[in-house]
């Protein structure tokens, strides 16, 4: 798979506004996550030095937590519940159709930095069982159908962009 | 503040607000187990283990993270508490593999022994052990993370002790570990294998890399390290005589605390070399062969008495070591100046620029020299001059760099972005030799500012006015020519600066430098100007790189000053040591090593008794001086190691090691440190001082010490600055004992001179070399690496010592990290493998010392440092090419 580009000087510019303040690790970790949808590792050192952290406890928070992520993913990350009330109403046959249509399996994401599929251990919303979240949006009460008309709507999306 | 009282199980306590529950506690002698607790570290409350109960609400609380209150009725052992102290251990060992039978850490896991009180055997839980791979491949380390239990003391340890940052808590819950950037092994990330996270980790998960011993040692002792003048403060533990581990002494009110560093930790394995010295030799047809004890001694003292009389006492000269302890040194050049007459006696502190420390120890009349490394803390500003102290003396950078974490300004002046860069606040890259122009400048920006101590310069000084003058003749804008440095860099630095109490840390950047008398005027103006001396929130730090580089000074072995720094050249002090010894003291100025040198090449030199030093490899041109040597009558060489100056000598005497001795040394703050052996020396060998009791019978001497105590009480009797040395109460600080200290409080001096300012032109580019070379050391030699040299570990590790280079130039030169390369001086060559770094300027290179056989000597002139013709031992200028 070729490395994802990313755009250096939009990385600086913003680790570059965030210069010398210990305090807004979070906040920049949170920027970078957004605009370049993952945290290049390369940038941890850069992070680092300029908020008078050391790399690794830069790395440290990072791997803390689950929102960041130090692999690029894909414009669209796919979480499907793998929770208790989820496997009872049928989340295994969601999971399944979903590694069919998008190609991929747990962890992976296609060479153009479309997809990026994950499982989740509950998310929270199990009265809609069998759920997924597609980015910040929740899907509910799935069955195959639906699944393939909300990727539909993505894969729409991304022609148009 | 008000005292809290409270009661822990019955007992009333009072104990300042904020105390810990633990800490309360343990004042009264009562015992809570804990995990992640330590004294020097944050408290952080992660292992549970410390629980207690409040009888009054029933409340638990993790001890050592919870203050005291008012009315707490404290009990530590209630059966509550014991089950939930009992579930805890048992989920710690649940997640645990269960290899403590073969585990290095054996007795001394803290953990089974918390199980084995608390009577957890089988946990009846299901195991879930956690298997990481094991991590082994550095020499020093070995990382079994399985036995981890995320107590967190080696992550503080790393960050808020030794602030390396090489280790951090990575990934979360179950998978969480302690682990390097990008997960690498230790050895690829930042960590400088200080051992500090080692010594304190409570499991196996950290543990000893041995290759010839497994287990706990038989016996432990205390002792200071021989390696550094820091002088950390250690317990090594040995088995069947042999020092087999080291560990910090995690004594209060040590300099080193729980902080040690690779040499001290871990290159004490040069103990056990085979090249280690076990009985005396002499050389027969130029073979070194085994002689009795008597025999060596009474050939060496005949030899030397017959060669002062038939050539006179200044044929006969003496190298003491800035290694051995204060009672032999002074013992040393006692044989010297009152059974030979003459004080040609000198020790390795030559090399580590005496010259320019001379210029401390004669404008200030021997005061300021010394100050606590625990006043770094107190520093208002820090300014590291020419010194890279996480090389040469690393604990003490911990100290510079807690320091500027917590917010201190720190100003590094260095042409190389040395690992203290990345802590400074300004990083002043100058042009090598041009730091008498940068302090200069500096003092001037000072001065218009208005930004002087007036009450001190009145005070205690003189000259004042005539240095403004000079002050005010500087241009800046020359100043930032000569130096390379931006007017931006020199103004944020001199507001940096402005109105605080300075620290100076002064290295070999300075002191061994062309310029560096100059340099070291200049910066003493500026350190006397800001009112920086007698403050405990400035003041001046000399590194010391040996063991007892002030100790033999001290004692005075050296060919200008008499025991206690007295000026050899003042008739008064000559006397009160001519009394003392009951013998005439020769008022003539004695030979330096580099006169030594030189007077063996004339052949007016016949006869050299060295001690604990090693010339041949640590002075520049090793074969002028192997020859110079040669040429010798008679060289009589006392050593703990076959090295290179041996070979050649007549006589060899097997010493003691430092760990197989009694003795005291003096660390570079000026504390006496004494302490008693570890281990019996090795084979036939002795006590250095012992040999020189021994020898100083055979060559007449009447006086027979037999105990070192004899010797001490000397010492102590005759050295005010030691009066304490055979008290009971430990012998102190040299500083605060001395009586000629210039300075007190409320004291009188003479007044301190200012000297004039000094404009400096350095011109030093040459087209047949084009380079300037900075020589400097590397953490894992000490000096020129005779002896962490001879460390396994050291060579295991297989630092190369690369030369280091700017992009710029490897891209220019078509040179890649691993090429060889040649580099050349007027005065040799040497060859060896380069490393392209980012922090270094075109045109500079740098080349690690002490490897080799420390080669690196053989591209410097063999001058007397500071003397007005020498261009220095710092650096030099050479060329490169491709091999
Ligand atoms: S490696 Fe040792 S010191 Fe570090 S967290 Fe684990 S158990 Fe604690
Ligand atoms: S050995 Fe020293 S530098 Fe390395 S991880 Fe441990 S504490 Fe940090
Ligand atoms: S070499 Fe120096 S800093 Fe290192 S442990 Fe020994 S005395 Fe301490
Ligand atoms: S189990 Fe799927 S949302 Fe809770
Ligand atoms: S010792 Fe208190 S929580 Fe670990």
């Amino acid at each position: 798979m070729k490395p994802k580009e990313i755009d250096r000087e939009q990385l600086k510019a913003i680790i570059d506004r965030h210069r010398g303040k210990t305090w807004a690790l979070i906040p920049l970790l949170q920027e970078i996550q957004e605009t370049i949808g993952y945290i290049p590792p390369e940038s941890i050192e850069t992070v680092a030095e300029a908020l008078n952290l050391f790399p690794s406890q830069v790395q440290g928070v990072i791997t803390f937590y689950a929102g960041f992520s130090l692999e690029p993913k894909g414009k669209y990350v796919v979480r499907v519940c793998r929770g208790t009330a989820c496997h009872v109403k049928g989340g295994r046959s969601i999971l399944r159709l979903m590694r069919k249509e998008l190609g991929l399996d747990e962890g992976e994401t296609d060479p153009e930095y479309r997809f990026t599929l994950e499982t989740v251990a509950c998310l929270g919303a199990c009265f809609l069982a069998p759920t997924m979240m597609v980015n910040r949006n929740y899907y509910g009460k799935l069955n195959p159908n639906k699944v393939t008309s909300v990727l539909a709507q993505y894969r729409k999306k991304k022609g148009e962009s | 503040m008000e005292d809290i009282t409270l009661t822990i199980n019955g007992k009333n306590i009072s104990c300042p607000s904020g105390t810990s529950i633990l800490e309360a506690a343990k004042q009264k002698g009562i015992k809570i187990p804990t995990l992640c607790y330590h004294p020097d570290l944050e408290p952080f409350g992660a292992c549970r283990l410390c629980l207690v109960e409040d009888e009054k609400t029933g409340r638990l609380m993790a001890s050592c993270v919870t203050p005291v209150a008012p009315n707490m009725t404290i009990l530590t052992d209630s059966p509550t508490i014991k089950t939930h102290r009992t579930n805890i251990i048992r989920l710690m060992l649940a997640n645990h593999p269960e290899s403590c039978i073969v585990c290095s850490q054996g007795n001394r896991c803290e953990l089974r022994q918390i199980a084995a009180d608390l009577g957890v055997g089988e946990t009846d839980l299901y195991p879930m052990p956690h298997y990481t791979g094991l991590e082994a491949a550095n020499p020093f380390i070995v990382r079994d993370l399985s036995k981890c239990i995320l107590c967190g003391k080696c992550i503080r340890a790393d960050h808020e002790l030794v602030v390396a940052g090489a280790i951090d808590y990575n990934l979360r819950g179950f998978k969480s570990r302690p682990a390097t950037l990008y997960d690498m092994p230790l050895e690829r990330s930042v960590c400088t294998f200080c051992g500090t996270c080692l010594s304190m980790c409570p499991t196996g998960a950290l543990s000893l890399k041995n290759e010839q011993y497994v287990g706990s040692p038989q016996n432990e002792s205390k002792t200071i390290c021989g390696f550094c003048g820091v002088g950390c403060s250690i317990v090594m533990g040995s088995v069947d005589g042999r020092v087999v581990e080291v560990n910090p002494s995690h004594e209060q009110e040590t300099v080193n605390g729980s902080t040690l560093c690779v040499r001290g930790h871990f290159a004490h394995d040069f103990l056990n070399t085979k090249d280690r010295l076990t009985q005396p030799m002499m050389s027969h047809n130029g073979e070194l062969t085994p002689v009795s004890w008597d025999e060596a001694l009474d050939i060496a003292a005949k030899q030397l008495v017959d060669i002062k009389k038939k050539y006179g006492p200044q044929s006969v000269a003496f190298i003491g070591s800035s290694k051995c302890t204060n009672e032999e040194n002074y013992l040393f050049q006692k044989i010297a100046r009152v059974l030979f007459e003459t004080n040609n006696v000198d020790n390795g502190g030559y090399m580590s620029g005496r010259a320019v420390l001379n210029r401390v120890e004669k404008r200030m009349d021997g005061g300021y020299r010394i100050n606590p490394l625990s006043n770094i803390d107190k520093a208002e500003a820090i300014v590291l001059l020419g010194a890279d102290p996480g090389h040469s003396v690393p604990v003490m950078s911990y100290y510079v760099k807690r320091a500027s974490r917590k917010g201190t300004p720190l100003i590094v002046v260095d042409p190389k972005k040395t690992e203290m860069v990345p802590f400074s606040s300004v990083w002043l890259n100058l042009i090598p030799q041009s730091d008498s122009q940068l302090i200069n400048g500096l003092a001037a920006m000072l001065w218009k500012k208005n930004s002087f101590d007036a009450a001190f310069i009145d005070r205690f000084t003189e000259g004042f006015d005539v240095y403004c003058e000079g002050l005010k003749g500087l241009n800046i804008e020359t100043v930032c020519r000569d130096t390379g440095l931006t007017m931006g860099a020199m103004e944020k630095t001199a507001d940096l600066l402005a109105g605080k109490k300075i620290a100076f840390v002064c290295g070999n950047g300075i002191l061994k430098q062309r310029y560096g008398i100059h340099s070291m005027n200049a910066l003493l103006n500026l350190l006397l100007m800001t009112g920086s001396p007698g403050s405990e929130r400035g003041g001046l730090y000399i590194p010391a790189r040996e063991n007892n580089q002030v100790g033999a000074w001290d004692m005075g072995a050296v060919p200008d000053a008499l025991p206690g720094r007295r000026d050899l050249g003042i008739e008064s002090e000559r006397k009160d040591w001519e009394r003392a010894w009951q013998a005439k003291i020769s008022p003539d100025r004695g030979l330096d090593v580099i006169r030594m040198i030189e007077e063996a090449e004339k052949g007016s030199l016949k006869a050299l008794y060295i001690m604990g030093e090693n010339p041949l490899r640590s002075l520049p041109r090793p074969e002028r001086v192997r020859k110079s040597l040669e040429r010798l009558d008679f060289l009589v060489v006392q050593d703990i190691l076959l090295s290179e100056t041996c070979k050649i000598a007549n006589v060899v005497l097997p010493g003691a090691a430092f760990c197989e001795k009694a003795g005291s040394f003096t660390n570079m703050e000026g504390k006496i440190q004494p302490f008693e052996p570890v281990v019996a020396p090795l084979g036939e060998a002795k006590a250095d001082w012992e040999i020189l009791d021994l020898l100083a019978g055979k060559m007449g001497s009447t006086q027979h010490y037999g105990s070192l105590e004899k010797v001490k009480t000397e010492i102590a009797r005759f050295i005010p600055m030691y009066r304490d040395l055979d008290g009971h109460e430990g012998p102190g600080w040299v500083g605060n004992k001395g009586d000629r200290r210039l300075f007190n409080p409320d004291g009188e001096g003479t007044l301190i001179p200012f000297t004039p300012v000094v404009s400096i032109e350095h011109k030093d580019i040459n087209d047949e070399y084009p380079f300037t070379a900075i020589l400097g050391s590397q953490r894992f030699h000490l000096g020129s690496g005779t002896r962490t040299g001879q460390s396994d570990r050291i060579r295991d590790y297989g630092v190369k010592g690369e030369i280091e280079l700017s992009l710029e130039d490897g891209a220019r030169l078509n040179v890649q990290d691993g090429d060889s390369v040649r580099v050349e001086s007027e005065h040799g060559f040497i060859e060896r493998e380069i490393k392209l770094e980012k922090g270094l300027s075109e045109g500079f290179i740098f080349i690690p010392v002490a490897f080799n056989a420390n080669d690196a000597m053989n591209l410097i002139g063999l001058t007397r440092l500071g003397g007005p013709d020498s261009p220095g031992w710092q650096g030099c200028q050479v060329k490169i090419m491709k091999l």
